[in-house]
């Protein structure tokens, strides 16, 4: 059996695409930030000491980017948005063929809570119609008991006038 | 134009994306300003060591605000394409996407009218029951009357039939006819007692007339 060619690679889940982006916002800051830029700015330093104006400036540019990237950091954690990245990832993969749009909040409490309820008044029509039914079923049989019971008590009543004739 | 307020992924997220996008702004924005500011006086600083030289402060405050100005227009033009990415591609649901918890508003999409109907059916259930339990209840108490009944009547029965026994064990023959039979003859004699009576009656009459 042939195969169709080479795996195609999955889209970069939510979690790349964000790593990937913040990277390259750091990666152009620096870009523009660079040691060219800021000794044309602070010339008459760099005239005066241009390897202390590069020590000054290398110390800024790094430091610049561990704070931004403690941050992030600091907001994936805060957040858990690793976790929640890949947990969309999944449920919007999972969703993948539907095409129309999906269900959103209206907004209105009332409307909306009526689904959410539904269920819970299907059990509950469930349970009543079979506890309705039993109830039907043992009334029926108490009826039958009822109604024979009335037989055996006019059976009885002739037999006793019978006997009391037999008797005048 | 009106602004998305981005509520269902808020809702999945915990935070509005849009807010999380400013607070990392102002972050960002902070450690830039911050940073320049240390480069400035670390700048100053070593100056201190060189007395004759002729830069001062003030030149070094219009280097810090050029370089500074420049950085603050390319960070934000750079922050303004990263936020679109995120809040397009990352911080956002797909109008397709219903999540997970939502999933009985797909499942169940009851109208206001539909859902007025199952709570009327509801009811009406639990009237059916409540008419079936009362039911239910007059029944067996009929029943239990009937028990008392039957047993009473059966008693007169056996009470019967215990006579019959007792002429059968003393050998009187048909008991029964003759009981009948005395009956009947008291009746007679009963009835003759009272011609006796009218006639004596007459008699005495004749007697009181004569």
């Amino acid at each position: 059996d042939g195969e169709g060619g080479p795996p195609v690679p999955a889209a970069p889940g939510r979690a790349q695409v964000f790593a990937t982006v913040v990277d390259t916002f750091l990666e152009k800051l620096v870009a523009a930030g660079s040691y060219q830029r800021f000794a044309n700015c602070y010339r008459c330093f760099y005239k005066l000491q241009p390897e202390m104006t590069r020590s000054i400036y290398d110390q800024f540019i790094s430091q610049l980017q561990t704070s931004i990237k403690e941050e992030i950091q600091e907001v994936k954690d805060e957040g858990n948005l690793e976790v929640l990245f890949n947990s969309l990832d999944k449920i919007v993969e999972e969703a993948k063929n539907q095409e129309e749009p999906a269900w959103r909040p209206s907004g209105i409490p009332e409307e909306d809570v009526r689904s959410a309820m539904v269920p819970y008044l299907l059990k509950h029509r469930l349970y009543l119609r079979k506890i309705l039914k039993e109830k039907e079923e043992e009334n029926r049989k108490v009826a039958q008991s009822v109604l024979a019971g009335r037989d055996r008590i006019a059976e009885l009543q002739q037999l006793i006038q019978a006997r009391k004739h037999a008797w005048q | 134009m009106s602004v998305n307020p981005m509520a269902y992924e808020a809702q999945f997220f915990g935070f509005t994306p849009q807010t999380c996008m400013l607070r990392v702004y102002i972050a960002f924005q902070d450690y830039l300003f911050e940073m320049m500011l240390v480069v400035e006086s670390v700048i100053l600083k070593k100056l201190d060591g060189f007395p004759d030289c002729k830069i001062s402060a003030f030149q070094i405050r219009k280097s810090t605000e050029k370089f500074l100005l420049f950085m603050k227009e390319r960070f934000d033009k750079l922050f303004s394409k990263m936020e679109e990415v995120l809040l397009q591609l990352v911080l956002n649901i797909p109008k397709n996407v219903l999540l997970p918890e939502d999933k009985v508003h797909e499942q169940y999409p009851y109208s206001r009218e539909q859902f007025q109907a199952l709570q009327d059916e509801i009811h009406q259930l639990q009237q059916q029951y409540r008419a079936e339990a009362s039911a239910g209840q007059a029944l067996r108490a009929e029943l239990e009357e009937q028990k008392a009944v039957q047993a009473e009547l059966e008693k007169i029965l056996q009470w019967f039939d215990g006579l019959e026994n007792i002429c059968r064990e003393h050998g009187t023959g048909n008991f029964k006819e003759s009981f009948a039979f005395l009956t009947q003859n008291s009746k007679k004699l009963q009835d003759v007692l009272k011609d006796v009576e009218e006639k004596s009656k007459k008699i005495k009459k004749h007697d009181q007339l004569l």
